[in-house]
């Protein structure tokens, strides 16, 4: 990999980090388990790396923004997620400034 | 699945369990364990049989190494001095390392002076003390770091600064030396005018003072070893200096000054805006460090010089003031009767020097601490 790539591909992850939080968010307005969250975000373009998205998945649940629930599915237990009332309103709010910033990026792009 | 695939995966799970807290283990391994499975299960899928130790192996590799992945469950930092701290661990080892130069330089010039013949060896001794304790100095101030990282401890001194206090961090850079002792400094960039320093900052001079005093109370305790200051190199023969009685008299003394020292500097870090309480923490010191200096000086004998049979008593005394003395510093015999006159000369005259400083602080903090 050249330096101009490896360049564009540090600013790219940089590009996608702070957005990768509000994907997730918006994913889990339905109740999914890490695999299937997984498969969705890359299904929408969006592929994370499962140590990315576990610890993740923890670090919201903590702050409130989620809650989960072990149950069992196809024979095996799974810890499913979905946003808790706190995370909905949150979600709601990062929505419009992510379309803020995407509008005001349009225009200087 | 073989139950070598289920074994492979227990060892990894294992791993990853070994670095987590106990609180969170179990959950976390479990969680883990289903995503492999659920990987495993799609992998099945797309091969139609079940996947082999080596493809069970790479969808273990995919998902990480255990170390790293356990430590993105780790809620502390993630590394041991962050980007906040880092600025402040560089200035730490820049400011320690030339205190540490400073120290290893008066060493060499003592050494060299008494014995020209050993200049490469000393030269060697020097170069390998000062990259022995700046290595010491590097552990202790990451140590440090990584305890304030952990513990989010952020002194105020870092928060609330001002732009006035900040000319002394200009001294981690050599090139500016003389600049930052009240020179104008020449910007990089060559549009930008020259930028006038009033002096040294406060803050940055505190820190450059904690952490000489710092490295000088862990000599002082034994914790740290300059070997220079322990043998000098006469004509080959290495002459040992053993410290007088006073030293072990004065010990506790100037340990608790150092130790006062370090107080009044962490005290305007904390509080740079009491300076009448400064003044008169200044006051106490001052005049504790005129009664260990002429304590000291009363003393008489402070060190003695010893090679084989030979010995020569390092000195304080009032007849040694005297600009003659000074003139003809060094030109005297090389032997250890000659290097410990010399000595006696250099050290008479610092004591000297830093009782009449000690005395000028002493006026200045008093009207500091007066003046409306």
């Amino acid at each position: 990999m050249s330096a101009d790539d490896e360049l564009f591909e540090s600013m790219r992850l940089e590009l996608r980090r702070g957005s990768l939080v509000l994907a997730v968010l918006a994913c889990l307005r339905t109740e999914r388990y890490g695999y299937t969250l997984r498969q969705a975000l890359a299904a929408d373009g969006l592929e994370m790396e499962e140590s990315t998205l576990y610890p993740l998945l923890r670090r919201l649940e903590s702050q409130g923004l989620l809650l989960s629930e072990w149950r069992e599915e196809e024979k095996r237990k799974k810890r499913f997620y979905v946003l808790s009332p706190l995370g909905v309103s949150l979600l709601n709010r990062l929505t419009g400034e992510w379309r803020a910033i995407n509008g005001s990026l349009d225009r200087l792009l | 699945m073989t139950t070598k695939s289920e074994a492979i995966i227990d060892r990894y799970l294992e791993a990853v369990a070994a670095q987590l807290s106990p609180e969170t283990r179990d959950d976390i391994t479990a969680e883990l364990r289903e995503l492999i499975l659920s990987r495993l299960d799609a992998r099945e899928e797309e091969l139609g049989r079940a996947p082999t130790e080596a493809e069970v192996e790479a969808v273990l590799k995919e998902i990480g190494h255990p170390l790293v992945v356990a430590a993105r469950y780790r809620p502390g930092p993630d590394s041991l001095i962050g980007p906040e701290l880092f600025p402040w661990w560089l200035y730490g080892v820049k400011a320690g390392a030339l205190v540490l130069l400073a120290i290893h330089a008066i060493s060499l010039f003592i050494t060299l002076i008494s014995g020209p013949r050993d200049a490469g060896q000393a030269i060697g001794q020097a170069f390998h003390s000062f990259f022995g304790s700046g290595l010491t100095l590097i552990g202790a101030l990451t140590l440090a770091g990584a305890i304030m990282e952990h513990y989010r401890i952020r002194p105020r001194w870092m928060t609330e600064w001002r732009a006035k206090d900040l000319s002394a961090f200009g001294l981690s850079d050599p090139m500016t030396w003389g600049a930052t002792a009240g020179e104008a400094v020449k910007t990089r960039g060559p549009a930008l005018r020259p930028v006038r320093v009033s002096g040294p900052s406060p803050a940055g001079e505190s820190v450059f003072a904690l952490v000489g005093l710092g490295l000088f109370v862990g000599w002082w305790l034994g914790l740290l070893n300059f070997p220079g200051l322990q043998a000098l190199t006469l004509g080959g023969e290495t002459a040992t200096i053993t410290p007088a009685p006073i030293w072990g008299v004065l010990f506790a003394p100037i340990l608790f000054y150092a130790l006062a020292q370090m107080g009044e500097e962490l005290f305007k870090l904390t509080n740079p805006g009491a300076p009448r309480i400064r003044a008169l923490m200044r006051i106490g010191i001052a005049v504790a460090g005129l009664w260990l200096t002429w304590t000291i000086f009363q003393a008489g004998h402070w060190f003695t010089l010893s090679a084989d049979d030979e010995t020569g008593r390092v000195v304080g005394d009032w007849a040694l003031l005297n600009i003659d003395r000074m003139r003809t510093l060094g030109d005297g015999p090389r032997d250890v009767a000659g290097i410990a006159l010399t000595l006696s000369v250099v050290f008479t005259w610092v004591a000297a020097i830093g009782a009449v400083s000690m005395v000028y602080s002493i006026f200045a903090n008093a009207w500091r601490a007066v003046r409306p």
